[in-house]
């Protein structure tokens, strides 16, 4: 069996909250195959975006840093690189786009010079050349008119346009990972689909692997092969996507999919009140006691949650879960 | 951008006219009767010398008429007659402007680009000592008077340590040659530049230091890092274009402060341009050279407002789609 692309293993990644390291993301591990999509779910302030800059090597550092764990992508250790090395994987081998295409172009320069910049600096393309590549790559992502296009300037985009301009930044040296940080969230529903086929279809032409990180559970189920919840800086659980929408195991996941509004009511004309999960998500600094951090929200909480976090198990093919019930369960 | 254009000329050549209205307004309130100074520095007239004097100037006319005389005249390009100098004002400011323009553009491009080269540098390791010393000069230079700048450099580097000329412009027997004289303007220069431009050094280093710290932050930057760009082209090419645009305008707002600070300065370093014009002409009562010297000012602040405009839209493209 061929080796994974990337490999997370024990992740830590702390920040410097008044004077004390308070970890956001706490002994995460997980792999990336070649040309899979891994589907990241959480709520706000789980973790799962600073996973994703761990991951290119983006931590914003001072206040945060990466305090223990490795990230080996093809064998090189984003964690040890130097900046140098980063830079040269960086666009290349990994890319990211980011949730706000309004404010993640840079406003002063033409979107085909945002592309080309990338081509140049990693292939080493001569001005026309990577002109020339902005096109094709424009073309590529679904924009129309690609030769006038490329010398917009950003604002004179709509906003899933410049989502494209990102995308086609992001795919522009072809790379062998994408992550993909709340893509849509930003978009209406109608691009929002767009988008998702874009990434589909592009992904079938480069067989780049994705780490799809979202909290829309149904663009999981279309888009994702294996799916990692994460809660409060860890995974929770892991498996195929299917198994994931159709028996969640974690009461946190279980809850998460009980959240997805249903069209059929029973009784049909008295429709259901909206499922919540009650509670808040807990702020980093709560996280630092002992136990299950879902604990304090959760349905089918017991003693023990309260002060030892439960070990991942691994339940049936490839599925893993944190949970005390689980693992009663399974023993 | 030819139509805005055209539209900010209009825009200004009205603020000029309502400046000459505003300006002869109130140096006609100011007290001080500039024929009796002049009759001071003759050593006394008999009032009928004096009366006949008001007439030969107009000052003896209802001041609407004297107002709408001088609006008249500034039209068709003649601003008045110093009675002083005993020159037409226009001529006396033509041979002054060269002196305070070479003063005040040298001056501000040193500031701009010495001032956001500086803060530049120290926003990049934020608690350096490069970072530090940027911090407390430019406290310094926001904090002192400009005229005690001026002194205390007069002091350091032309008494203590003889190393530049104490005033002036120029070596009095001007040396042979062209590059010669240049070289010794240049000498000249230093010190009365510096002067003028240590305050807006200070102001723009912290301007651009704050504006380049806001802009590394920001979600663009952090794409140009993703694409794997080096820091080089990150800081130098994505985040300082976008972190100049508050020094540009700054730039162009206080154009006009820089003017009024070229008084002082030219005043201390007996630098003959218009600002020590201006501080002798009002000693002197002289009102067409004073009104003509701020005509000057307020079309130079124009047309550098224009200038910042058009810098402002080459930089930033959102503003001309505006």
């Amino acid at each position: 069996m061929q080796a994974p692309l990337l490999s997370v293993r024990d992740l830590e990644v702390s920040f410097q909250i008044g004077g004390s390291d308070v970890p956001v993301v706490r002994d995460l591990s997980f792999d990336v195959e070649h040309g899979e999509t891994l589907g990241i779910v959480g709520e706000s302030g789980c973790g799962k975006s600073m996973t994703a800059l761990a991951i290119m090597g983006l931590v914003p550092n001072p206040p945060g840093r990466i305090s223990k764990g490795s990230i080996l992508l093809e064998g090189i250790d984003i964690t040890t690189a130097s900046e140098k090395d980063l830079q040269a994987l960086r666009g290349n081998d990994m890319s990211m786009v980011f949730q706000e295409p309004m404010t993640s172009l840079n406003p002063v320069f033409t979107v085909g010079e945002q592309i080309a910049e990338t081509a140049r600096a990693h292939f080493g393309l001569s001005r026309a050349e990577a002109r020339n590549k902005a096109i094709e790559i424009l073309r590529l992502v679904g924009i129309p008119s690609p030769e006038k296009r490329v010398d917009d300037y950003p604002h004179q985009l709509s906003g899933g346009m410049r989502q494209r301009v990102m995308i086609a930044i992001s795919l522009v040296c072809e790379p062998k990972l994408l992550i993909a940080d709340e893509p849509t969230t930003a978009l209406d529903v109608t691009v929002q689909a767009q988008i998702f086929d874009l990434f589909r279809e592009l992904q079938e032409k480069t067989k780049t692997a994705i780490i799809l990180i979202t909290h829309d559970i149904g663009v999981v189920a279309e888009m994702a092969d294996r799916v990692m919840v994460m809660y409060a800086g860890r995974n929770i659980e892991k498996g195929p996507a299917i198994d994931f929408i159709r028996a969640p195991q974690h009461p946190y996941t279980r809850g998460l999919i009980s959240c997805i509004p249903t069209l059929q009511a029973d009784p049909p004309d008295e429709p259901d009140a909206l499922f919540e999960i009650p509670g808040v998500v807990p702020s980093a600094v709560e996280l630092a006691k002992p136990g299950c951090a879902f604990a304090p929200r959760c349905p089918n909480v017991i003693d023990r949650c309260k002060v030892e976090f439960p070990p991942s198990t691994q339940i049936e093919n490839n599925r893993s879960v944190s949970c005390w019930l689980a693992q009663e369960e399974t023993v | 951008m030819v139509k805005s254009l055209s539209k900010r000329i209009g825009n200004a050549v009205i603020l000029l006219l309502a400046v000459l209205v505003l300006n002869f307004t109130l140096i006609h309130i100011a007290p001080g009767d500039p024929v009796e100074v002049l009759a001071g520095e003759m050593g006394g007239a008999t009032p009928e010398l004096l009366a006949e004097l008001r007439a030969d100037f107009g000052l003896d006319q209802p001041f609407h008429v004297q107002l709408f005389t001088y609006l008249g005249n500034v039209l068709q390009g003649n601003l008045g007659y110093s009675f002083y100098y005993d020159k037409p004002v226009t001529e006396l400011i033509f041979d002054r402007i060269g002196a305070t323009l070479l003063l005040v553009i040298t001056a501000l491009l040193f500031a701009l680009f010495v001032g956001t080269a500086l803060g530049i540098a120290s926003a990049q390791k934020r608690n350096s000592l490069l970072s530090n010393v940027v911090t407390l000069l430019s406290l310094a230079g926001f904090s002192a008077p400009v005229f005690w700048i001026g002194i205390m450099l007069i002091l350091l580097l032309s008494v203590a340590l003889p190393i530049f000329p104490i005033a002036g412009m120029a070596t009095a027997d001007e040396p042979e040659g062209n590059f010669a004289y240049i070289l010794d303007v240049v000498w000249h220069l230093v010190l009365p530049a510096l002067t003028l431009a240590s305050i807006y050094l200070a102001f723009y280093s912290r301007l651009s230091r704050a504006s380049m710290l806001e802009v590394l932050e920001s979600d663009y930057i952090r794409t140009a890092r993703a694409k794997g760009l080096s820091r080089f082209l990150v800081v130098y090419k994505h985040a300082l274009r976008n972190a100049v645009l508050p020094v540009v305008t700054f730039a162009g707002l206080q154009f006009a402060q820089v003017i009024s600070g070229a008084v002082l300065v030219e005043t201390v370093f007996a630098w003959p341009g218009l600002g020590t014009l201006a501080f002798e002409s009002i000693l002197r009562r002289d009102s067409p050279t004073l009104l003509g010297i701020l005509f000057f000012s307020a079309v130079l602040v124009l047309v550098v407002n224009i200038v910042v405009d058009i810098a402002y839209r080459i930089i930033d493209p959102r503003i001309s789609a505006k």
